[in-house]
């Protein structure tokens, strides 16, 4: 009788435990990555990101896309600011976030996994099966309401509520736009974040990918848009703010 | 902001790899040329978007120079204390276009002797003339 207690403790201490952690059932994202690859660099064609095709906006969205991008490229020839909310010192928002200007940070938590990304301190909280609100159930925002949910390795997620005048290159887009991620490593080192943006403003779903490379022992750093002194003209041109 | 596009009228195309090249302007700075200077530091400034180093250059006029961003300075070995006020430095900066008395720090002589550079993206494209 006596050894069987330690053994019945053992049973009950196993059927009160926790729930298994998350890692142990699916990949563990946590951890500092870094777009893949790096500037200026070839990537090895099994980790290489796709391309971003230009969005197939629906003819009467197109002509506001295409005045956006002759914008855009007029003012990168003449080499002045084209990413406007950087200059205010505003963040990215969904989806730009995800194209990672710097490192970025994975918190993984079964019931939550958020994604720090160093630039503006942005973070973006995912909710681990819940159901995906209508986007006119929440405020809109930069990040929106995002929920996520495993399928086999892949974490997919989808984000609503994306503000109006959070673009990503220069894109328009209806309030209703819905951003679907399929998340998965495609080696212990190698995260792919696949995004497809569905939109009434769209003939078809807008599908790309990035890849991020994990970064050993690099630890995020702050980033308080804190003295902005750049600052555009009326003509659009920047100059710097000097007081003397 | 922190990475800058140095080359002009480059193609959208080629900039589509690395979109976080696109950000900010280089238009402001004159990449054709370089000044060199020498003086005191009054202040070193670790901010976003960016970090600042005035100087009062020997030429009895102050100066102000942008460099990158904190998180890219210390990934190239800077920290918040590599200048302080007081230091007697040589700058050589990509002035401003505008003629304002300042710009984009390109490579910092400190006390000790030891060149620092902040790190700027493309740096190759600016053309160093002093």
């Amino acid at each position: 009788m006596r050894s069987t207690y330690p053994l019945l403790g053992l049973a009950l201490a196993a059927l009160a435990a926790p729930a298994l952690p998350q890692s142990a059932t699916h990949p563990d994202f946590t951890g500092t990555w870094e777009r893949y690859p790096p500037p200026g660099e070839t990537a090895d064609p099994r980790y290489a990101p796709s391309a971003i095709p230009d969005p197939q906006m629906k003819p009467e969205h197109k002509a506001e896309w295409e005045a956006g991008q002759a914008k855009l490229k007029q003012r990168l020839e003449e080499g002045q600011p084209a990413g406007d909310n950087y200059v205010h010192c505003i963040p990215d928002g969904m989806p730009a976030m995800m194209m990672g200007m710097f490192p970025m940070e994975v918190f993984q938590r079964p019931e939550q996994i958020n994604i720090t990304q160093e630039a503006f301190n942005q973070t973006r909280r995912i909710y681990m099966n819940e159901k995906l609100p209508k986007w006119d159930e929440v405020d809109p925002s930069f990040y929106g309401r995002s929920v996520g949910h495993w399928e086999g390795d892949t974490l997919v997620i989808e984000t609503v509520g994306i503000k109006d005048n959070v673009r990503f290159r220069w894109t328009p887009h209806s309030d209703a736009m819905k951003i679907t991620e399929r998340m998965r490593l495609l080696a212990p080192d190698y995260l792919q974040d696949q995004i497809t943006v569905e939109d009434d403003y769209l003939e078809k779903p807008w599908t790309y990918s990035y890849t991020f490379h994990r970064m050993k022992g690099y630890k995020l750093q702050e980033y308080v848009c804190e003295d902005n002194r750049e600052y555009v003209d009326e003509q659009g041109n920047q100059h710097l703010r000097i007081d003397n | 902001m922190n990475f800058r596009l140095c080359g002009l009228a480059l193609p959208i195309a080629m900039l589509a790899p690395v979109p976080a090249f696109a950000h900010h302007s280089f238009a402001m700075f004159d990449n054709t040329r370089s000044v060199t200077l020498h003086g005191k530091v009054t202040a070193f400034q670790w901010t976003n978007p960016h970090s600042y180093l005035e100087l009062d250059a020997d030429d009895g006029i102050h100066y102000t120079f942008e460099m990158t961003s904190p998180n890219m300075l210390s990934r190239g070995g800077w920290t918040s204390r590599t200048i302080k006020a007081g230091d007697v430095v040589t700058v050589v900066e990509a002035p401003l276009r505008d003629g304002k008395h300042g710009g984009l720090l390109l490579e910092v002589t400190l006390p000790n002797g030891h060149k620092m550079e902040p790190g700027v993206p493309n740096v190759q494209r600016y053309k160093r003339t002093s």
